[in-house]
């Protein structure tokens, strides 16, 4: 009789350990969907302020492999030739009119508002995140993902994917203490060519901003192999070579 | 304010006004086409700053600086600046220069700077990880904030404004740079030199020599670490390391250490005698950066200067400086102290130790783009201060408005209480373009 009710609740908790697998399969997959491996990128971030005023930047952004990211500010003109660097939990900024590299963390901001420097040098999120949770709910799945460690600059992701193209459509950001840092909306799914189709526009609005929104718009995402050097110090007032 | 002043200041008002338009329908559109890499860029900023200044005008400084001026309550400054740069980038060489004009006028003294080259020349990138480069540049060594006793190469910065821009040396170097797997995964070499005679680097050394320097970067087990060296030539030579790592994701530390052999240390007593003497010495700094739960940001550096003074020297050259200035003094005795003064007694920061703490937030009252910080710079040796309150905001497009008032004290013969102005406010709006 104990065998037969062990066996009945392994039974019950097979589609739990599936779904655990599932759970990490649909978030390597989704981060693919998002972006190739290794990249190049050109977005426009904008802040929006209650009254309607709007402040852009335009950035030009590289990646290669699972943690190495580095970006090139285009615009405007006040932060045009500033680049930041990432390589795993390392992050730096170069300022043309200090001239030197300096070491910045996840969740300061380059560039104000509601964007900080984690939402603009993104990783991977199977490279950051655990999924805890997976359920279904009608067209979507929906995963809580848990920080891998403490540098991370979100402490817990509730997400909400869309099952048909597995591509996010919204992530709440949380704090270790549970308070909602902010709410990303994917929006505008796009063909970039190349077998990339993704949302084009994240729009971003956080209970800390209120009445505040920031939008994040992609172009020219394709894939492109670089070097392991790009993703160096001394390459950072160099990004501009690598335009075309 | 002067009339050139009265219509910038329209002029940024202008910006303002139309730089906090209400978002167009067509906000989210983005074609990265209207970004192409352009063959020729130009840009740059166009600064206006207006002070207020609080002569000290019984102070040595002030009646070496403005010999024989009456001294008054307040001064009014305007300064305006223009700095331009130019690209051209023709893969795999890019040429660039940039150069800066500037006027400074107030009732006591105008200076016109009709253009200085700042930095200019030819770069060479032989491949991702292999450049080199001809011209006048600006090597920033050191993770230091406020100073960095291992810029084996370059203009000291202003520890008050470290951002502030500064000139280059015309020099040639290499850089080399590998990425590697292991526990170093990146390293670096730079060698360079900074050819000096009679009309080159001068400021840098009037001796005929090549000048060479050399650093070798490391990336090891997530800590950046930096091996610098100059050799002997127009100036003495130098080696050191630097170091800086993030211990969380909101502490980092960083510091410095550089040994200086046989340099010159010029000394002087009250009473107008100097000696000099040879020294080999070491400088140091050891700093952190910390963003507490609250977003203040905490940058706090402690610098030895092993070449600076002491409490009772600086003590002694400020006594001369009273008894040279005196009207009854021989009239030797003020070149005597001008000499003093340019042999390291005038430097900005003379001393011997300091502590630099600058609390920062971003944001502040949910002020969006808005930044407040305080800046306390204390020579540990005569306990003078100064102390730096500063608010800025850089919310319109290609503006930053910044106000600060930079007040000095200490007890009388002591580096803060001894400059030319004791305290200043100071007004600056900086357009990009």
């Amino acid at each position: 009789m104990k065998i037969s009710k062990l066996l009945a609740f392994m039974a019950l908790c097979l589609p739990l350990l599936a779904s655990a697998v599932d759970g990490v399969d649909i978030l390597k997959k989704l981060d693919r969907n998002l972006d190739p491996e290794s990249y190049e990128s050109y977005r426009k971030l904008i802040n929006i302020e209650p009254n309607g005023a709007k402040k852009e930047f335009v950035i030009y952004s590289v990646k290669k492999g699972k943690d190495q990211t580095a970006s090139l500010f285009l615009s405007p003109s006040s932060d045009k030739g500033r680049s930041t660097l990432r390589q795993g939990d390392n992050m730096w900024l170069y300022i043309p009119s200090v001239g030197k590299p300096v070491r910045i963390t996840s969740l300061q901001s380059v560039i104000g508002g509601v964007f900080n420097n984690a939402d603009i040098m993104r990783l991977d999120y199977a490279q950051e995140y655990d999924v805890k949770l997976i359920e279904e709910k009608g067209d979507h799945y929906l995963l809580d993902l848990k920080a891998k460690t403490g540098d991370v600059a979100y402490d817990k992701l509730k997400m909400k994917v869309d099952k048909k193209l597995i591509l996010p459509t919204e992530i709440e950001a949380y704090a270790a203490s549970g308070m909602l840092l902010k709410t990303l909306h994917f929006k505008d799914v796009k063909d970039f060519g190349g077998g990339i189709k993704r949302p084009a526009t994240i729009e971003t609005d956080s209970p800390l901003y209120k009445d505040y929104k920031s939008v994040m718009l992609y172009s020219g995402l394709k894939k492109r192999s670089y070097a392991d050097e790009v993703f160096t110090q001394g390459f950072m007032p160099r990004l501009e070579e690598l335009r075309k | 304010m002067s009339a050139s002043s009265a219509a910038l200041t329209a002029a940024f008002a202008t910006f303002l006004t139309v730089a906090s338009l209400p978002a167009s329908a067509d906000e989210f559109k983005f074609d990265a086409s209207e970004f192409e890499k352009k063959l020729f860029e130009f840009s740059g900023y166009l600064e206006q700053k207006e002070e207020v200044l609080k002569p000290l005008s019984d102070s040595p400084a002030y009646k070496l600086n403005f010999p024989g001026v009456p001294g008054r309550e307040w001064l009014l400054r305007s300064t305006t600046t223009l700095e331009a740069s130019a690209k051209l980038n023709l893969d795999p060489f890019v040429a660039d220069v940039r150069a800066q004009a500037s006027y400074a006028g107030d009732a006591l003294i105008s200076t016109t700077n009709y253009g200085k080259l700042m930095e200019g020349g030819l770069r060479w990138s032989a491949g991702t990880g292999l450049t080199f480069d001809l011209g006048k540049r600006v090597q920033r060594w050191g993770k230091g904030y406020a100073w960095s006793p291992v810029g084996f190469v370059e203009r000291p910065r202003d520890a008050n404004d470290p951002q502030a821009s500064r000139e280059g040396f015309v020099m040639a170097s290499g850089e080399w740079t590998k990425s590697l797997s292991g526990p170093i995964t990146t390293i670096g070499i730079t060698g360079l030199v900074v050819p000096t005679n009679d009309s080159m680097n001068a400021d840098f050394g009037e001796k005929k020599d090549l000048n060479p320097a050399a650093r070798l970067y490391l990336l090891a087990l997530d800590t950046d670490i930096d091996l610098l060296w100059r050799g002997k030539g127009a100036r003495p030579q130098s080696f050191g390391f630097d170091f800086s790592r993030n211990l969380s994701t909101a502490l980092e530390v960083h510091g410095e250490w550089a040994r200086t052999m046989d340099a010159s240390r010029i000394t002087i007593t009250d009473s107008g005698a100097t000696s000099s003497q040879s020294v080999n010495v070491s400088s140091y700094l050891l700093g952190l950066r910390f963003l507490t739960e609250g977003e203040v940001t905490w940058i706090g550096e402690y610098y030895r200067n092993g070449a600076g003074y002491g409490a009772e020297e600086l003590n002694n050259y400020y006594q001369f400086l009273d008894y040279a200035l005196t009207t009854s003094a021989a009239p030797g005795l003020i070149n005597k102290a001008l000499m003093a003064a340019q042999s390291g007694y005038g430097k900005p920061n003379p001393g011997r130790d300091y502590l630099h703490l600058k609390a920062s937030v971003n944001e502040p009252f949910d002020w969006v783009y808005g930044a407040a910080s305080l800046t306390s710079i204390v020579n540990l040796n005569d306990h003078s201060f100064q102390i730096t309150p500063e608010i800025s905001y850089t919310g319109f497009s290609n503006l930053e408005l910044r106000v600060r008032l930079v007040i000095l004290g200490g007890q009388p013969h002591t580096e803060f209480a001894e400059k030319a102005f004791s305290n200043r406010l100071e007004v600056y709006v900086r357009y990009f373009f």
